[in-house]
């Protein structure tokens, strides 16, 4: 008797300890689920910034200024072969000048020994001869201008050769240098968009990764709400192992000394088993706390922290490049002047070999008719004019050698026109006009740069509060102190009393040989089932009476049946 | 947002319950036992009631009726959640008034879902 009255009241002890202690864990709980609550929160708005658009949009951007780039760099690499092609073709046309020069040279002291001749032979003649004295004067005139023109273009062509020389030269560094600026870009945006790519898609999967997360979290808290409400059933078995034991007390009174002594031994039994099936129950719920207590912990090492630092990597990467082609630019644009400086001195060139053209058209119109007209005259004087007749036969010879001198500059001025032409096409390349693609692409993945800086920037900031709200949780943990001992200490408790409950048992049962006859199931069963409230208690009852096993201890959690009326 | 009251002996049950409904959006109020239920359900109007069955001075049974006899209560959805499951329990719940069952623990997502059906 004095044992049963120990073993209630050390339980009456422990269910009064139990209900203090769960109900601040439930407290130390609540507060914590809260601020793993907050975190999930600022977890979702930093996994926004990540799911937003302009995370996606950038790396279009970013492709598009590649590929604007690459048109670019390929467009000017084929318009600086371009030029450099319709240089070296000026190079010759300008040598061929320089021969059509001398051609005009060699014709224009030429025509000055014959205007020497005629003016000696109109002296000759006298009166009769006065009629030469204006083939004398055209000849010395038409000397004097082809000398001029022919110095005049080539001191021109001299200097353009020069120029063209130069620009050749400038054209020929030019573009091996762009070739490796080209290729620099080329790898430079290759690498930062495979990196810039491969970081996207990483960061693409951290929402879902985030999603995990948090039903690991709910699962955890519902499974840390479970297991503290299981503490109220633990309570209530606590207190029904309570009353059997007083039913055993009021047995011994009551009834006949060898029916007290078989239905003591059979109810110590049965409360034996309800203190083990308790302790299972403790064991359960303590290990389920500790284990989403521990989860609820893991989220502060979570990947989501670190997305802030990865995305300005990106952008400051991606910025580095955009800054790359804009250098570039700044380049080519200076480069453009120099170009159109150096291809803009043939169009001077050909309108100068165009009005020499035109004044060489003139002057072989003009040879024609002084040689007719002094053949025509030199006809008239018969025999006198043999002298005069054969400075006529020379003035036809370098008329007709003037004729194809001008056929030739007509055909150099062809040529020119051609590469005018062709050079026109190529200078596109120079223009600002053909930098508007490039350009757009540039403003366009600068507004996404800025756009992503800002998402980053927020993304940074709500790390920055998930660090202070991981401390937090840290600390409200700690301050919650060690679950586990406390669980502990509840175990340490029933197998106390359980101990003392079997140490009767065993005493009891020396005897049990001589009461088992005694022992009615069906009676025992309707004693101390009365006080039994939960399906699985009854189960525990029909285990001890038939000597099995405990109801597993998923069994013994088990609840949730939901009936709608 | 519905106003939920919460009925039960056990402070940490109580707390589940509360912390459960209010991370629903619900707001909570709370007696710790069938006469504090009473007193509460007469001086305000709640949406729904969740109660225990075996509570001292006043039990879930005894509290269901009586609260159906007060003004703007013959509807109100009433669930006895509980660690017992017999059948005359449940019988004798469902004549004095009880809307469902359901047997202790619950898990917090079919509490939601049971409770938003009966106040949708």
């Amino acid at each position: 008797m004095g044992t049963l009255d120990r073993a209630r009241s050390d339980l009456q002890a422990l269910a009064l300890t139990a209900e203090t202690e769960i109900g601040r864990v439930a407290g130390a709980f609540e507060d914590l689920a809260g601020h793993t609550g907050a975190m999930l929160d600022l977890a979702a708005e930093l996994v926004g910034c990540v799911e937003s658009d302009s995370m996606g949009a950038v790396l279009n951007e970013v492709q598009s200024l590649g590929a604007a780039a690459r048109l670019f760099i390929q467009e000017r690499l084929q318009a600086t072969a371009g030029i450099l092609e319709t240089v070296t073709g000026e190079v010759a046309l300008l040598r061929h000048l320089a021969h059509l020069t001398q051609g005009q040279k060699s014709v224009a002291r030429e025509s000055n020994s014959l205007s020497v001749l005629t003016s000696i032979e109109v002296a000759r003649l006298g009166s009769v001869g006065s009629g030469f004295q204006y083939l004398a004067h055209e000849l010395a005139e038409f000397s004097r201008s082809v000398t001029e023109d022919a110095r005049v273009l080539a001191t021109e062509a001299d200097d353009r050769r020069q120029q063209v020389e130069e620009a050749r030269r400038a054209l020929g560094r030019e573009i091996p240098r762009m070739h490796a600026e080209f290729a620099r870009i080329e790898a430079g945006l290759g690498a930062a968009l495979a990196v810039a790519d491969s970081s996207f898609a990483e960061l693409s999967r951290i929402p879902v990764q985030f999603r995990q997360c948090v039903q690991e979290i709910a699962g955890q808290i519902a499974g840390v709400v479970a297991a503290i409400q299981a503490q109220d059933i633990t309570r209530q078995q606590i207190e029904h192992v309570q009353e059997g034991l007083t039913l055993i007390s009021a047995s011994f009174e009551d009834s006949a000394p060898e029916a007290a002594a078989a239905h003591a031994c059979a109810g110590l039994n049965i409360q034996i088993y309800q203190l083990r099936a308790i302790k299972q129950t403790v064991a359960g719920w303590a290990s389920q706390i500790q284990t989403c207590m521990g989860g609820i912990m893991r989220i502060s090492s979570s990947e989501l922290v670190a997305i802030g630092p990865v995305v300005l990597g990106q952008e400051r990467e991606l910025s580095s490049q955009l800054a790359r082609i804009e250098r570039l630019e700044q380049e080519c644009l200076s480069y453009n002047e120099s170009v159109q400086h150096a291809l803009g001195g043939l169009s001077s060139l050909m309108e100068l070999v165009r009005e020499h053209l035109d004044r060489s058209k003139a002057v072989r119109d003009r040879l024609q008719l002084l040689m007719f007209n002094s053949i025509v005259e030199a006809s008239h004087l018969g025999g006198d004019a043999d002298a005069i007749l054969a400075i006529s036969q020379s003035i036809k010879r370098v008329a007709e050698e003037w004729s194809g001198i001008t056929d030739q500059s007509a055909q150099a001025m062809q040529q020119m026109m051609e590469m005018v032409e062709s050079t026109g096409r190529v200078m596109h390349a120079f223009s600002d006009a053909s930098n508007d693609g490039l350009r757009t692409a540039q403003e366009q993945t600068r507004a996404g740069l800025e756009d992503l800086r800002g998402n980053v920037e927020t993304a940074g900031r709500q790390a920055l509060k998930m660090n202070d709200a991981t401390a937090r949780l840290q600390s409200r943990i700690a301050q919650a102190g060690d679950v586990g001992q406390l669980f502990d200490g509840c175990l340490s408790r029933v197998d106390a009393v359980l101990g003392s409950l079997e140490g009767l048992h065993r005493e009891s049962g020396a005897d049990l040989p001589r009461t088992r006859g005694r022992i009615d199931a069906a009676e025992v069963e309707r004693i101390f089932s009365s006080s039994y409230t939960t399906e699985m208690e009854r189960e525990v009852l029909r285990a001890a009476l038939r000597g099995g096993p405990l109801p597993s201890l998923q069994q013994q959690l088990g609840g949730n049946d939901v009936e709608l009326f | 947002m519905k106003q939920i009251l919460t009925v039960d002996d056990s402070g940490s049950v109580r707390q589940m319950v509360s912390f459960t409904l209010r991370k629903a959006g619900h707001e909570v109020s709370e007696a710790v036992d069938g006469k504090d239920g009473l007193t509460k359900a007469g001086g305000a109007k709640f949406d729904l009631i969740v109660t225990d069955l075996n509570m001292p001075n006043m039990d879930g049974i005894q509290m269901i009726a009586a609260i159906r006899k007060l003004p703007g209560y013959s509807f109100t959805p009433i669930l006895m959640l509980t660690t017992e499951s017999q059948a005359e329990k449940k019988d004798a719940g469902r004549k004095a008034g009880a809307t469902g069952w359901i047997v202790k623990p619950f898990y917090s997502d079919q509490l939601i879902a049971v409770i938003q059906k009966l106040i949708k």
